[in-house]
């Protein structure tokens, strides 16, 4: 496969964006074959090259594994916006582009003037990207938005992901980020369409918390009409006990799913080797057996608690029971179905040598392999100079500081 | 704005899949224009009754869920089991542009529905595909759920506990709907392929691979050996000022102070605990770390005084940085839900407002839900437009193969 074969071969993306759901939406289009550019101040550079270092919730490690998934296949231009000199290169590259995104606040892009009018102007054919936390108007437009606060808080996911009578749930870093990612993607390829249906450049964008409020959409779907919440109860007081967890003799945890027991009870209790249970007058049908969920919990839990779960992964096995095991995700990454799956891709990259693949799947392309991420304004020169500047004129931009 | 100029105006779609994830990637797809055709077996999607079946899902006299997941769709019966509905089947793939799947790949072998069988009817078809675990390897087979496939087999649910505690719970459909945006990119850029190559192709995307991207970081960190345990619960945080609290009316608060020492006394103002600030067994950043239980203890036995109303503006009165844990039933009437356009209006009398997906276009708006279909409400209409004649529908549906 060549890279011009690739669906987005030929654009160029300019991400003046920092952290992680803007970054790698932009790595998505990067890993099928855009040309993507990656605008960030001289010095540190996006904020997010030194989370691997400075965030207490990242696991430690010498190597920058973050920005393999969020900075790989770009390059790096370090421009100081502040600085009157970098406004006239990035008005360049802006003209040369078909896609920005953008995730500043919005005081911020006003003070930049990077919002959509102030640069349409210079590229109508533009696809302009917005990420913000909270949308682009309303009381809490300007509020910096993570996906911690934005995404999980705001948006009731914590709340809800709580076992009756404990502590709001966790979110994992960047977790929401990363959802958002690809609705940042399908935002934007929804602008590429428009553009060749109609020649124009648009705005398009999203936000943490319409991301946040989506997947949490049944839930919010039923709240909006005011229906009644339900508690999640924890696992040894289940409303139903056979969509439910069991701890099994290996300390390990089975995740039952049997939402269709209309159909699968008798098969449910011959499998786990209780087959008079469907003959117990207390379970006869859904109704009797959701009504006593916690005394069928008694019966469930010892027996899954007497095996450990590669036996229980051998006796549901073409059962037809939707069941799962609480993966680690130490495990995951040696998980033969993960390989199957394309989830996790070779690099180049000797210091990072595997990395997770966007979930997109192509059968006429596959994700370019990535190597080592760029470094702070490592292809600032070589950017410029596809400018047409001359040595003279990078000398004098890097003197002022404005390049890095 | 005329239905017209929508992005995806003049596209037709069918969705042959059931649940979530792949429906709602076609809601998407309606959402921006396309025709959404939903095509059915003589039981319906299950998703139909999901709300009565699924014990984690808020009850309501209106079937919102299934609503949500079927906005602006068309519905015909087909028993594709039934060689006569598997060949009107192909009248219909003939004139698409989209076809979503979700079967498992055994199912789709034996309905002859597999991107090989397609292709020969339309090669400009795009063919999207969505499973649990992927097309190929030992649990390609395996039925996937959103809490099994994407959250559990993942490893999100284990990485989400505290300490000692029960893995963590999804909420209903949470992994569902993300992967959902993943589908809709993947179609997008076969349709970008499509207008250059004039060619359809098969795309995809699998609930495990959804989940894993969603965890990313600790993914890719445990690719170089890297990993982090489990949190410790709030009654023993690593910091008593990045932890959260219950409030006397059973709310949280999440207290995110970064710059300790500057908030430390605003801090024990607002919890009307001045006698803190110079207590020497917390006068610096180093002891409050060390002695961080006996701070937590402290606090919640503030927190717990008063409800969440009075903290949030006493917080916000001096100054300390918090994060708001919404419950959902705040959510729909929080105006900034509103204002980034997730909570919109619908036209159905009886569902007055809905989630929009999370996509938004300066040229184009979403078009607003009208009802779900009946089960094969649109039969008819749609095998008419395929080209099948009057009486052929009438012998299709004697047959049982359409209703």
């Amino acid at each position: 496969m060549s890279e011009e074969a690739l669906p987005l071969a030929g654009l160029l993306v300019l991400d003046v964006s920092t952290f992680i759901a803007a970054p790698a939406a932009a790595v998505a289009l990067a890993d099928y074959g855009a040309d993507v550019i990656k605008i960030e101040a001289p010095g540190e550079g996006d904020p997010h090259r030194h989370n691997y270092k400075r965030s207490a919730t990242y696991p430690r490690s010498d190597r920058n594994f973050p920005l393999q998934l969020d900075g790989r296949l770009k390059r790096s231009i370090a421009l100081d916006l502040k600085k009157d000199t970098a406004r006239p290169v990035l008005e360049k590259l802006i003209r040369r582009a078909d896609i920005m995104i953008v995730n500043f606040p919005p005081p911020a892009r006003e003070r930049l003037k990077l919002r959509w009018e102030d640069v349409e102007p210079l590229n109508p054919r533009l696809v302009y990207c917005s990420l913000t936390g909270y949308g682009e108007t309303g009381p809490d437009r300007d509020r910096p938005g993570f996906d911690v606060s934005a995404y999980f808080g705001r948006s009731g996911i914590l709340d809800a992901a709580r076992y009756e009578g404990g502590p709001p749930g966790l979110s994992l870093p960047a977790q929401g980020d990363r959802a958002t990612a690809m609705t940042l993607v399908a935002a934007i390829l929804l602008g590429l369409r428009h553009r060749d249906q109609t020649g124009k450049g648009s705005w398009v964008g999203t936000s943490l918390y319409a991301n946040g409020a989506w997947a949490n959409g049944t839930t919010l779907a039923g709240a909006a009409i005011g229906a009644k919440m339900v508690p999640r109860w924890p696992p040894d007081k289940p409303r139903n006990a056979l969509t439910n967890l069991y701890r099994t003799r290996d300390d390990r945890w089975l995740q039952l799913l049997v939402v269709r027991d209309d159909r699968l009870w008798d098969t449910f209790c011959r499998a786990i080797g209780r087959p008079e249970l469907a003959n117990d007058t207390r379970f006869t049908d859904r109704e009797e057996r959701k009504q006593r969920a916690l005394e069928l919990h008694a019966e469930l839990a010892p027996v899954f608690a007497a095996r450990s779960y590669p036996e229980w992964e051998k006796a549901l096995a073409n059962t037809g029971i939707p069941f799962g095991v609480i993966e680690r995700v130490t495990d995951v990454v040696d998980d033969e179905q993960a390989g199957h799956a394309g989830i996790f891709a070779e690099t180049a990259n000797p210091e990072v040598p595997r990395t997770v693949n966007n979930p997109i799947r192509l059968g006429f392309a596959k994700p370019r392999r990535s190597g080592r991420p760029a470094a702070v304004g490592q292809h600032s020169e070589e950017i410029l100079r596809e400018l047409s500047y001359s040595e003279a004129e990078i000398d004098v931009l890097k003197k002022s500081g404005a390049l890095g | 704005m005329t239905d017209s100029a929508l992005p995806l105006a003049g596209l037709r779609v069918l969705d042959i899949s059931s649940f979530i994830a792949a429906p709602a990637a076609a809601v998407v797809l309606g959402d921006w224009g396309a025709d959404v055709i939903k095509i059915e077996g003589p039981d319906g999607d299950p998703n139909r009754r999901i709300m009565h079946d699924s014990s984690n899902y808020p009850k309501s006299p209106v079937n919102y869920p299934w609503q949500m997941d079927s906005r602006n769709k068309r519905s015909i019966v087909l028993d594709l089991k039934q060689p006569a509905a598997r060949a009107a089947l192909d009248r219909l793939i003939a004139k698409s542009d989209i076809l979503i799947c979700n079967f498992p790949p055994l199912v789709r072998e034996k309905l002859k529905l597999t991107y090989d069988d397609i292709k020969p009817v339309n090669p400009r078809l795009i063919y999207a595909s969505l499973t649990g675990y992927g097309e190929q390897g030992p649990d390609r087979d395996r039925p996937g759920f959103d809490a099994t496939a994407y959250f559990a087999r993942s490893g999100l649910l284990d990485a989400q506990r505290y300490e000692d505690g029960p893995p963590g719970v999804p909420g209903p459909a949470q992994g569902d709907r993300a992967t959902a945006m993943t589908l809709v990119s993947a179609i997008l850029m076969a349709l970008i392929h499509r207008t250059k190559t004039g060619e359809g192709s098969w795309v995809g995307t699998s609930l495990l691979g959804n989940g894993l991207w969603s965890c990313g970081v600790i993914a890719q960190a445990a690719l170089v050996g890297a990993f982090l345990g489990p949190r410790p619960p709030p009654d023993r945080p690593r910091s008593a000022l990045g932890n959260i609290y219950r409030t006397s009316d059973d709310r949280w608060l999440q207290l995110t102070i970064v710059r300790t020492d500057k908030l430390w006394a605003p801090l024990c103002q607002a919890l009307e605990r001045p006698d803190l600030i110079d207590d020497p067994r917390f006068a610096a950043e180093a002891e409050r770390r060390a002695r961080s239980a006996e701070l937590a203890a402290i606090f919640s036995e503030a927190f717990a005084r008063k409800p969440y109303e009075h903290w949030r503006k006493a917080l916000a009165a001096k100054e300390v940085t918090f994060g708001v844990i919404s419950r959902p039933q705040d959510v729909p009437d929080d105006q900034q839900a509103v204002a980034c356009g997730a909570v919109v209006e619908t036209a159905m009398p009886d569902m007055k407002r809905t989630l929009a997906n999370p996509v938004q276009l300066g040229f184009a708006k979403q078009r607003p839900a009208q009802p779900a279909p009946a089960l094969g409400q649109h039969s008819d209409e749609i095998l008419g437009e395929a080209g099948l004649s009057a009486a052929e529908i009438v012998a299709l549906k004697a047959s049982g193969a359409v209703r």
